[in-house]
């Protein structure tokens, strides 16, 4: 159940990347449309966040919690602060900071399923 | 680059904190977030199994911090001495962890120069120092068309 979940956000956070790479690389900045984006993404980190508080109250959690809820929590917080920024830079720069924020979620979702695993 | 649109209100143009200042300190945010969860977890939990490279990675996540924000508020000389002990640290944990692996059991964010986070730690170090030197050159006031900006204004 989870693993699928991070599939899922990965593919997702992959796309995002995607397309703010395209509008950095034409010196564009991020448009509301790539924040619906980002928002769809985050859906499934938080879909994820269920799933893993589930799995964990039916005593299937995590093999290594601390290091899971690391990840999970902060993988939360990086596409609000990217969205935040769009706002503020109104330069290709946005577009940059979007890709780096999908490319890191997309790299935790990797090491999410190795600690949930226990690798 | 910035040339889409004006910056809205007074933001100072050239702090390291915009353009590509804030990619930069997103970066050096999210190592700092995660090198310091990273290193959190493994004082409280596994301090005995490997007190150097954790001890290192403490060390690092404080660096990263330092950095993030010194450059999210544009504290020039804090960042650049921030940014030049990582650049040291990485090459001197980088080198020691491959002269010596036996002092490093478990892996630290700098040792064998960043490899397990696809050697960002290496380079964003050279991508901090690059800005900090190219945002301080336009720090100064921008260059005046003629050639000789410090004659006066051709009159009429």
């Amino acid at each position: 159940m989870l693993i699928p979940v991070a599939v899922l956000a990965a593919l997702l956070a992959v796309a995002l990347a995607a397309w703010a790479a395209v509008f950095a690389i034409r010196d564009r900045a991020v448009v509301l449309r790539q924040l619906w984006g980002a928002a769809v993404v985050e859906g499934a980190l938080v879909l994820q966040v269920v799933a893993a508080l589930l799995l964990t109250i039916r005593g299937t959690g995590p093999s290594d919690a601390a290091t899971f809820w690391g990840y999970v929590i902060t993988a939360l917080l990086l596409l609000p602060i990217a969205a935040a920024w769009a706002f503020a830079e109104r330069t290709r720069w946005s577009s940059v900071v979007l890709l780096v924020a999908a490319v890191t979620i997309a790299v935790m979702q990797w090491r999410v399923v190795q600690v949930w695993t226990g690798e | 680059m910035s040339t889409r649109t004006p910056a809205p209100g007074a933001v100072p143009a050239r702090s390291t904190a915009t353009g590509p200042g804030r990619v930069l300190v997103a970066v050096y945010g999210v190592f700092a977030l995660a090198a310091s969860a990273r290193a959190g977890v493994q004082l409280l939990r596994d301090w005995h199994e490997a007190p150097l490279a954790y001890g290192l990675s403490a060390v690092a996540a404080a660096v990263y911090w330092v950095a993030t924000v010194a450059l999210a508020r544009g504290a020039r000389a804090v960042a650049l001495t921030a940014v030049g002990v990582e650049l040291v640290g990485v090459l001197a944990v980088g080198t020691w962890s491959l002269v010596d692996p036996a002092a490093f059991p478990r892996a630290t964010v700098w040792s064998t120069f960043g490899s397990g986070y696809g050697y960002v730690p290496l380079v964003l170090p050279l991508l901090g120092l690059a800005w900090l030197w190219r945002s301080r050159r336009a720090a100064d006031p921008p260059p005046a068309a003629s050639v000789d900006s410090s004659a006066p204004p051709p009159a009429g």
